[in-house]
């Protein structure tokens, strides 16, 4: 939902900023400034391009990864000047990566090569940057791609329900319960694991 | 078990498996405040997808008329009056970005059976940002000279 006000989480880490520091920030952008280009992207780039990793899932390639960030930017560049704040900037950069991430899975020939990883996880090739817990991992990259971006947006980014709704474009009970349902493939996937 | 225990063991595997974060690239950092610059520098140039193609429309002008100007080719029958229809386009993304509908062109689009609220009038939609949308009845080539 687009008019959905997501609020702005104050906790964790440096990253995220309050409120009026976001607004400072945006209303440079909205003027082009350069170095507000460079303050933004520093802040979010590495952000959204791990939720694109996660959300195209273990069966794209880098360089798809690549491709959607590089189209996520551009769009980001496009529709900063025109973004009304009704969000938090990571939550309207967070969508458009979302949808560019959708719109490359749904292209025909990626698609059927992402699924075709996506039904066999385990042999997708081991990326030595994706962490410790292997188990986990499979586990993660074995559900489905809505089921990863959700799961991703809540616990790894520890954005609020209403955030994650903005994002998805969808309404804060349907995130829930998508969420509920996540987490129950994870916890089997995760006892298949063991 | 505790739900909130459950959430937070959850949490805490996959902020574990997820990993550090990947490295920005300079490159895309160079170009995105470069294209940022430039969409600031020209306030009444708005881009546009239309099909998937890049084009780019006048701020306050129709959906149409951007179309028609770039040579993509659209249907409209009625020429631009808000009757034939054959001009809809499915937003897929910033219909917020459209001014919001009139009640000629709502007329119009719930006498030719279309509800949706992503579904507009090319003829009729005015653009104020950026938007995303596909022509409901595509016509192949571009406009002839």
């Amino acid at each position: 939902m687009a008019n959905v006000a997501a609020r702005v989480s104050l906790a964790e880490d440096g990253a995220r900023s309050r409120p009026s520091a976001e607004a400072m920030l945006l209303e440079r952008l909205r003027r082009g400034d350069r170095d507000a280009a460079g303050e933004f992207y520093d802040r979010y780039a590495a952000r959204i391009h791990r939720f694109i990793l996660h959300a195209l899932g273990p069966g794209a390639s880098p360089q798809d990864a690549e491709d959607v960030m590089h189209e996520t930017f551009i769009a980001v560049a496009e529709g900063l000047p025109y973004f009304r704040g009704d969000s938090t900037l990571f939550t309207f950069a967070c969508a458009i990566a979302h949808r560019k991430a959708m719109s490359l899975m749904r292209t025909g020939a990626r698609r059927a090569r992402i699924a075709s990883t996506m039904s066999a996880p385990e042999d997708a090739a081991p990326d030595p940057s994706s962490g410790r817990d292997e188990a986990t991992r499979r586990a993660f990259a074995a559900l489905k791609p809505d089921y990863r971006e959700v799961l991703h947006l809540k616990y790894v980014e520890e954005a609020t329900t209403a955030e994650i709704a903005a994002i998805l474009r969808t309404s804060e009970h349907a995130i829930e319960s998508k969420l509920k349902r996540a987490r129950s493939a994870l916890r089997r996937r995760l006892e298949a694991e063991r | 078990m505790n739900p909130h225990d459950d959430d937070n063991a959850i949490a805490a595997r996959l902020r574990e498996a997820a990993g550090p974060a990947p490295m920005p690239d300079a490159a895309l950092r160079a170009r995105f405040a470069a294209r940022l610059r430039d969409v600031t520098a020209h306030p009444e140039t708005v881009p546009i997808q239309f099909d998937g193609r890049k084009i780019e429309a006048r701020r306050g002008g129709t959906l149409l008329g951007a179309a028609l100007k770039s040579r993509t080719r659209l249907m409209h029958l009625c020429g631009a009056r808000a009757l034939c229809a054959t001009c809809r386009v499915k937003v897929t993304a910033g219909e917020e970005n459209l001014a919001p509908m009139s009640l000629k062109e709502r007329l119009s689009l719930r006498y030719h059976l279309s509800f949706g609220s992503r579904t507009r009038l090319a003829c009729q939609a005015r653009v104020q940002g950026p938007v995303e949308v596909e022509s409901v009845f595509p016509l192949c080539g571009d406009v002839p000279d």
